[in-house]
């Protein structure tokens, strides 16, 4: 079993910012919570909730208006130097890199700013680390490309390379999956998943991608407009409705059964639906996008019969007679055209 | 009024002055006119500008910097009472003799020294830099006032002065657009270029301009011609130097140094108090911009440093650029500036009457530079640095 | 990744190439000058071989070589501060001149001057002697420090590089106002000198102001040089570096220090020279290709002095008996480089 460390805690913390006049704008919080090794966490909210902020104010980058922080039991100002959490937490920003003369190699040498020379001179103990970050990463192949050469999924992987190559417990991401094409996202998160189980390093991420998070994450932080937080195992959280209910706030529908959020709502005519395979999913799904809510069979006054296979059958049973299809589109076009 | 008195006197001399007329006043070149006689003058050395006269006007053309006619500003100076004349339509019309005006420039002052109209200036450009005796009496008993110089004229100040003329200087930026608003206001403003000179009795001769604007012309021209008579008496006794003792003027700034050209006017003085210029032969009135460099070999080698700059002692010439200290004329301290003759508030009379004394300046130098033909000088606008 | 070794062999040979550069170039400002002097003759004069004319003994000895290491020091000294504020700014355009620190140099200056002498402005800076020299130093650099932390307090705000740009300019213009506002109630015949104070000179730096510029240049070198590391954070922006351990305000503070001693010092002795800011480093990052600072610093001085030392001898007018002020060869050598860096537009982030 992984011991699980606590590398960062807080208590009663108000993550927020000072107005002009320097009064308080909380947004976050109060909040407890625990970020343990080996972990990934994944913190999810609608946006302007205050997911930056809250991650800003964790990693120290801003100060907290309440509360107190402890990353791995530290006690005292000093501890909390920049230069002491350089060791501690790395992060992953969505500041643009905007001096594109740097080569990839370059920046993810600075990763080992915290423990480099005096003059920046690298060892070989920071070469190795290096290497294995980009090598984690997959980016060797344009170690030597400028950045402003990189496409954003790749550059991303280096800002991450870097965070890596700091080598430090903690890691923090500010939506490291936005601008990214699907592929790119998908292995992003694969890696964070990886090397909290392989490093043992509690990793922070702020995301949009509901569907991967919920893969991925070992523990979900919901953040809601107006500061509240609720925590916890992913599947606890959709099985208790908390999910459903952090969203429905904002006029969006979770559906505990298929994981995913409805597009459609306000179904204006029933439709049987007969059949369990991967056809049948597939087939709800496109009937819901015509507009159908789609029952059990023999309750509506049509049913669809679908027969799954490699080449899948459906069988459309109406008040006027039975026709068969071999393609959906086909089975929609006759749906559309005896407007049933 | 004072100013009438003064105009009826000056017109009584003048009609008195007619009968004596010496060899020396031309007859005007215009239509003889024996009816009212008056004194006129002559212009020989200065080129910038020139006085015709006429029956109760004189017409006058200053020059632009080449001595040709184009750009030439034109003035009519019509006795009072009497009408304007036709047929000068640029020409700008000064009421004479005037009784009061502005002046712009140190040389001004000195002009109106010269024949003793100083009172007569009722504003100054600037009030720093002065030397007359009596313009500081004005400025203290509030009669002369501070107008501002160029770009700071006080336009509504001087609406309300109302001068007789307003004397200013020309250079490229002041064209007589500058001073339309005052022109307008019906006080004429007369461009002058005296500095423009590049000989010294040139540059001083420009008193008689002044001379024609209050009818003193007679004055003038006596004291103008013992000016010319001294200094050339002096220029000939200067030929008679053996040797043409090698003189460097100015002061390098970071690394460049103006030095005066050969047809300039501190040339010229040099040439005519017997001294050696090495950019004597060179052309212009202006400046050369050289390299301290270029000019190096020739400022270590030269018998004498004349007009120095804003020093006054041998420390203040190395504090500015220890490297001077090598040169020959610092370490046998033949050193002279043209600032002996400064008053308290600092105000440097070399470029006050100095300007119009050329003769005396010529002694100065020829004091300095062949004691021997002037033993009795006592310098009055230089001194030695020590 | 290691450098392959053609890549360091490709390095070393371009190093040795500019070292070259630098001591032809050192010797060709020396060897020329508006009096011609033969090449043996100035090698006897800089051998301290007995004999030859005195008159080349001082020209030599007083005029150009104090002129050339006022190259030297110009050259290391604006663009290092030209590299440091592309860093802290992350925009390859800026340099002292540009964000006006040069001007709170001379505003520095021209306020001391008033304070202290009795004639205005900055005709008086040659005045001065040893004392005198440290007082302009201190001013100078207390001027371009000041207009640094004002850029640097409105660049928070601007996020924008191209705004930064545009507000250096501006800041720049109302400390030259503000200089002006002086000059205007000032004597006319100063007006002058001033012009020609503005046009920068490398001529007039001797003796005990060469010493006190060098000690403020080298003192300006290294805090930089010692500063690299952090440099290099701050390429990535404010917020990566604190991740990294750098102390943000401390970074600015030392930043601010060097590049004071550095502009302000060398601006209060030569007068505002531009355009090498900008343009040197930028070479030195394409020559070295390395975003380094441990090499780019001094890649830097290397490359500056040789730019600084060809715009001198270029400057002389070869031949000719006038010269022009090192500010005009500067700019007609650097801003055409500008140009071409934009148009290039590979090495510019601004586009990136």
């Amino acid at each position: 079993m992984s011991r699980r460390q606590t590398l960062l805690e807080t208590q009663g913390l108000e993550a927020g910012y000072r107005s002009r006049r320097g009064k308080p704008v909380p947004i976050a919080g109060p909040l407890s919570v625990t970020i343990r090794a080996g972990q990934l966490i994944c913190l999810l909210g609608p946006n302007g909730a205050g997911k930056s902020t809250l991650l800003r104010t964790l990693s120290g980058l801003q100060p907290s208006l309440a509360g107190s922080i402890h990353i791995m039991g530290d006690r005292s100002p000093a501890q909390r130097s920049p230069a002491a959490l350089a060791k501690k937490i790395s992060l992953v920003l969505t500041d643009p890199v905007r001096f594109s003369n740097l080569t990839a190699y370059s920046l993810v040498a600075l990763g080992r700013y915290p423990y480099s020379g005096w003059l920046g001179a690298l060892k070989e103990e920071d070469r190795r680390i290096i290497a294995w970050a980009m090598e984690a990463t997959g980016i060797e192949a344009y170690a030597q490309r400028k950045i402003g050469m990189l496409s954003d999924g790749e550059s991303q992987k280096v800002m991450l390379a870097r965070a890596l190559a700091q080598d430090t417990p903690l890691m923090m991401l500010d939506e490291p999956t936005a601008h990214l094409d699907l592929p790119s996202r998908i292995q992003i998160m694969q890696l964070l998943h990886k090397m909290a189980r392989q490093t043992q390093k509690g990793i922070l991420l702020s995301t949009h991608e509901l569907d991967l998070a919920l893969q991925v994450a070992d523990e979900l932080w919901l953040l809601q407009t107006g500061g509240r937080l609720d925590r916890g195992v992913p599947e606890d959280l959709v099985l208790n409705g908390t999910f459903e209910s952090v969203f429905d706030k904002e006029g969006i529908l979770f559906d505990k059964r298929t994981g995913s959020f409805n597009i459609h709502s306000g179904h204006m005519k029933k439709i049987g639906l007969a059949g369990s395979g991967v056809a049948a999913f597939w087939t709800k799904r496109a009937l819901q996008r015509e507009g159908f809510e789609v029952t059990a069979a023999g309750v509506a006054a049509s049913d669809i019969r679908v027969e799954e296979g490699v080449t899948p059958i459906w069988i459309l049973a109406t008040s006027s007679g039975r026709q068969t299809f071999d393609s959906l589109s086909g089975l929609l076009d006759a749906l559309r055209n005896q407007s049933i | 009024m004072t100013n009438n008195r003064f105009f009826y006197c000056a017109l009584l001399l003048t009609i008195f002055s007619c009968k004596e007329r010496t060899a020396q006043n031309t007859p005007p070149p215009a239509v003889n006119n024996s009816d009212s006689p008056r004194v006129t003058t002559t212009i020989r050395y200065a080129r910038g500008f020139t006085i015709d006269y006429h029956d109760n006007y004189k017409l006058v053309h200053v020059l632009d910097r080449k001595g040709d006619l184009t750009d030439t500003l034109e003035y009519l100076l019509v006795q009072k009472g009497h009408p304007t004349p036709d047929g000068h339509a640029k020409a700008q019309v000064i009421p004479i003799p005037i009784s009061s005006f502005v002046a712009m420039s140190s040389m001004h002052v000195g002009m109106a020294d010269f024949m003793g109209i100083a009172e007569r200036i009722t504003g100054l450009g600037s009030l720093q830099y002065i030397n007359s005796p009596i313009v500081r009496a004005n400025i203290k008993a509030g009669k002369t006032i501070q107008v501002g110089l160029d770009g700071n004229l006080n336009n509504e100040l001087l609406i309300s002065l109302h001068p007789g003329l307003i004397m200013a200087m020309s250079n490229p930026e002041a064209t007589t657009a500058k001073y339309k608003t005052l022109m307008d206001a019906g006080i004429p403003v007369i461009l002058n270029a005296e500095w423009l000179e590049s000989t010294p009795l040139g540059r001083a001769e420009w008193v008689k301009l002044m001379a024609a604007l209050v009818n003193k012309e007679d004055l003038v021209n006596k004291k103008f011609d013992s000016v010319v008579r001294s200094y050339d008496s002096l220029v000939q006794l200067a030929s008679q130097a053996k040797e043409h003792p090698h003189v460097i003027i100015g002061m390098p700034y970071k690394g460049s140094w103006f030095i005066p050209a050969g047809e300039s006017y501190m040339a010229h003085f040099i040439r005519d108090a017997g001294g050696g210029y090495k950019w004597a032969d060179t052309k212009g009135v202006g400046s050369l911009a050289l390299n301290f460099e270029a000019v190096a070999p020739e400022a270590l080698t030269a018998d004498f440093w004349l007009n120095i700059g804003y020093v006054d002692r041998k420390q203040d010439i190395t504090s500015k650029d220890p490297r001077f200290a090598s040169f020959r004329s610092f370490s046998t301290g033949q050193l002279y500036n043209n600032n002996k003759k400064t008053n308290d508030i600092g105000s440097n009379d070399y470029w006050e009457s100095g300007a119009v004394n050329p003769q005396v300046l010529l002694a100065d130098m020829i004091s300095i530079l062949h004691p021997e033909l002037l033993p009795g000088h006592t310098s009055v606008y230089y001194k030695q640095l020590q | 990744m290691q450098l392959t070794n053609n890549q360091r062999k490709r390095k070393d040979i371009k190093l040795a190439a500019l070292c070259l550069l630098l001591i032809g170039a050192f010797f060709l400002d020396i060897a020329l000058g508006p009096v011609r002097i033969p090449l043996r003759s100035i090698c006897r004069i800089i051998l301290s071989l007995p004999g030859g004319d005195s008159t080349w003994q001082y020209i030599v000895m007083q005029i150009r070589i104090p002129k050339t290491f006022t190259a030297v020091i110009a050259g290391c000294g604006l663009s290092v501060s030209g590299l440091q504020m592309q860093t802290l700014f992350r925009n390859p355009l800026a340099e002292p001149a540009v964000l006006g620190v040069t001007a709170g140099a001379s505003l520095g200056v021209a306020a001391v001057m008033l304070a202290g002498g009795s004639i205005t402005t900055l005709y008086t800076i040659r005045e001065l002697g040893l004392s005198g020299s440290w007082l302009i130093t201190i001013a100078g650099c207390t001027g371009a420090a000041g207009v640094m932390l004002l850029v640097i307090l409105i660049s928070k705000a601007v996020k924008d590089n191209i705004m930064m740009l545009i507000i250096g300019v501006m800041v720049g213009t109302v400390t030259l106002s503000i200089i002006s506002i002086w000059q205007y109630f000032s004597d006319p015949e100063l007006i002058k000198d001033y012009l020609m104070w503005t046009f920068g000179s490398l001529g007039g730096v001797t003796g005990a102001q060469l010493y006190v510029l060098g000690l403020a240049t080298f003192l300006g070198l290294v805090i930089s040089f010692l500063s690299s590391k952090m440099l290099d954070a701050l390429l990535l922006g404010e917020n990566y570096a604190r991740s990294m351990g750098v102390t943000t305000q401390r970074a600015r503070l030392i930043i601010i220090c060097s590049t004071s001693l550095l502009a302000g010092s060398i601006t209060a002795f030569c007068g505002p020279i531009g355009f090498i800011g900008i343009a040197v480093p930028q070479m030195a990052r394409s020559v070295f290709a390395t975003s380094n600072h441990r090499v780019l610093i001094p890649a830097c001085c290397l490359i500056g002095t040789t730019l600084m030392l060809l715009c001198d001898v270029i400057g002389q007018l070869p031949g000719s008996q006038a010269a022009l002020p090192i500010n005009i060869v500067t700019a007609l050598v650097g801003a055409p480089t500008v140009i071409w860096m934009i148009l290039r537009k590979n090495n510019l982030s601004i586009f990136g």
